[in-house]
């Protein structure tokens, strides 16, 4: 059995804990808070069952204090009138006056009526066939007294003090003897009642104290739990941003490698002597210069990179004619173009309004997208440069956008919100060994949101990709445009 | 001999004949009833306790009754005589139509009964109509008299001579202005 299970939890694991991972990975991508508000949403839950079951005991308590209380009036009640029907009727003996006489009877009376209405309340009230017994059993004797009461009082106002006396002994107070038992009886029932609410209401204070810790244990559980969870997403991310940067590290070797391979082999041959004649240092001194810029355009790259990597904006922007962004793009990707057989067809709408923007940071934008669109155009080597407007889509605005489409390999769209990531590289694009740093994009990405502006991706996969560059039109028609200077300048004022 | 000079003294107190009354006026009883049963006289009521078993009496069962003469009813049980105070309406109309004494007569006729041993009690003397009432509820020997206006049901009317208050022919009416 334990094998069996054994079994079973090694045939699972791989299965589950990778499913955990990516569940992990996700929810630290949108933010590890989405797991404190399913703990906080868990929390309240238990919060208002902890409440519920709080008022449920409360009520509980006050129900049985409320019939406490009433049971002790009433018995109380019932004994005082008892009483008082008494005492009146032997105060009657305590005058000669008839008129003084009849108010007594009267008291009596009254006191007597009162006594019938506490007997008939408890009687309805009865719940158990005891209660009921001992009401009809408390009303008898209290007629029997009564009966007794009244020859007493006749031979009180008759003036027959003696008899009243004689009678009251020999037949009231038996009588009324029995009443009280029978009251001694109904405090001795209604005693055991309050004992049996009273144990009601501990055991359910102790059923309330159980369900408290057992929901409080359960709190503690799943916060436990969601610590643990949130503490693996973040150490998930940091292997995984880890992991990003040893590829990107062995990337940047890969690139630095090439041309240094090149710029070494060079060297030597020449220093060896085997390069003989004019023509042949002109090639080779070509390919030296076009190494070194290529080593130099990638460090400069990783240098922009770190520079945005705060995310706080150094560009300074003013406006420019798009037509100017246009001119300077297609002659600074010139070489790039034609290097690879490109062909660059530009789609430029005419009166685009000027944009505000900084010249060397939409300079490296583009020509990150165009450079781009090289790397993965595939076999259709056609790239198109569109400049157009259209609405902002915040309030009734507009915006300059500037798109370069290519009919390349594609993005699939599980990855397409994943290629902003920095370092991030499509793992097809590793097995097609396309070459990359995973920061183009990134770096595209930082610059236009700096300058106030956004890039958007459409792609289909082995159809192409659409990036558009989103940029702000200068208000104010004498913004004068500045000159768009060379790309090797584009760096981030700093 | 000394419990009955007591029994008077404590008779004479408790019915309290007003001076005045006892100032020697003459019973009424020789007027005619004609001239006094104007329009506006109320009957006076006859009441026992409802569990007292008589329903009619004569005049003169009445007159022994009021005057101590009758001391027990046909059931045995004592008869308790209820008045009102000396000087009320009611008082006066039984004094002149069922006893035929002024107050100095009846408080007389009293002490004398009393001390013989002729009469075995002294009327129970109440101030209000309410107190006459509960006193005959409580006491089931006991009878007295009400105006028509002051009965209700915890008690019992008696016919005198086959006649209830509102017949014709009712000799018992009180008028406000009578004895005066």
């Amino acid at each position: 059995m334990t094998k069996r299970l054994k079994f079973a939890f090694n045939r699972r694991q791989p299965y589950l804990v990778p499913f955990l991972d990516r569940f992990l990975a996700a929810a630290s991508r949108h933010n590890a808070t989405v797991l404190l508000f399913l703990v906080c949403c868990g929390v309240t839950v238990i919060g208002a069952i902890v409440i519920s079951d709080l008022k449920a005991a409360n009520s509980e308590a006050q129900k049985a204090y409320s019939g406490s209380v009433h049971g002790l009036q009433q018995i109380g009640e019932l004994q005082y009138e008892t009483q008082e029907t008494r005492r009146a009727t032997l105060y009657a003996l305590t005058t000669s006056d008839s008129n003084l006489q009849v108010e007594y009877a009267d008291q009596s009376r009254n006191a007597d009526q009162r006594v019938k209405d506490g007997i008939a309340e408890y009687g309805s009230q009865a719940k158990r066939p005891e209660e009921s017994e001992l009401a009809c059993r408390l009303a008898r004797d209290w007629n029997n007294y009564l009966g007794v009461r009244d020859e007493v009082l006749a031979s009180i106002l008759e003036g027959s003090t003696k008899e009243a006396v004689s009678l009251d002994l020999s037949g009231g107070v038996p009588a009324f003897e029995r009443v009280r038992q029978d009251l001694n009886e109904v405090k001795r029932l209604y005693g055991e009642d309050a004992a049996r609410s009273q144990a009601n209401l501990v055991a359910s204070a102790r059923r309330s104290t159980w369900r408290l810790v057992g929901m409080h244990s359960f709190t503690l559980l799943i916060s436990g739990a969601a610590v643990w969870a949130i503490e693996r997403s973040r150490m998930l991310s940091a292997i995984q941003l880890a992991k990003l940067q040893m590829e990107f590290v062995a990337s940047v070797s890969h690139e630095l490698r090439t041309p240094l391979a090149v710029l070494s082999s060079a060297a030597d041959n020449i220093a060896d002597g085997l390069v003989v004649g004019k023509s042949a240092l002109r090639k080779y001194g070509a390919i030296l210069q076009h190494q070194s810029r290529s080593m130099g355009q990638l460090v400069d790259e990783i240098l922009l990179f770190a520079s945005t990597e705060d995310g706080t904006s150094n560009y300074k922007l003013q406006p420019l004619q798009v037509s100017t962004i246009i001119e300077s793009i297609v002659i600074e990707t010139e070489g790039l173009v034609s290097r690879a057989g490109f062909a660059l067809d530009l789609q430029i709408d005419p009166n685009l309004p000027p944009v505000l923007v900084d010249v060397s940071g939409v300079s490296q934008c583009l020509y990150n997208l165009i450079s781009n669109a090289v790397k993965y155009g595939g076999d259709n080597r056609r790239i198109a440069l569109r400049a157009f407007t259209a609405p902002s889509g915040q309030g009734s605005g507009k915006d300059v956008r500037i798109s370069v489409v290519d009919r390349g390999i594609g993005i699939d769209s599980s990855e397409i919100h994943r290629i902003f990531d920095p370092f991030y590289r499509s793992p097809r694009v590793n097995v097609a060994q396309i070459h990359g740093t995973g920061l183009g994009l990134s770096l595209a990405k930082r610059i236009a949101e700096s300058m106030g502006g956004k890039i958007s991706v459409l792609s289909e996969l082995s159809v192409g990709s659409t990036f558009t560059l989103h940029l702000q039109i200068a208000k104010g028609e004498d913004a004068q445009t500045a000159e768009a200077p060379p790309r090797s300048a584009a760096s981030p004022h700093s | 001999m000394l419990r009955r000079v007591t029994a008077i003294l404590i008779v004479v107190a408790l019915t309290g004949w007003p001076k005045s009354e006892a100032a020697g006026s003459p019973a009424r009883s020789s007027e005619t009833p004609s001239a006094e049963q104007g329009a506006a006289a109320e009957p006076l009521v006859i009441v026992v306790n409802r569990s007292n078993p008589i329903d009619d009496l004569s005049m003169a069962e009445l007159r022994r009754i009021f005057l101590g003469s009758r001391s027990h009813w046909a059931n045995g049980r004592r008869i308790t005589l209820v008045m009102r105070d000396p000087g009320e309406p009611e008082r006066k109309t039984i004094l002149r139509d069922v006893c035929g004494m002024n107050e100095d007569q009846l408080k007389n006729h009293f002490i004398h009964g009393l001390f013989t041993g002729e009469i075995l009690l002294s009327p129970k003397i109440l101030s209000t109509p309410a107190g006459v009432r509960k006193f005959i509820f409580n006491v089931p020997g006991a009878i007295g008299y009400l105006r028509a206006s002051d009965l209700d049901n915890s008690i019992k009317v008696v016919r005198i001579d086959e006649l209830l208050p509102d017949d014709r022919g009712y000799k018992l009416r009180v008028q406000s202005q009578a004895g005066n």
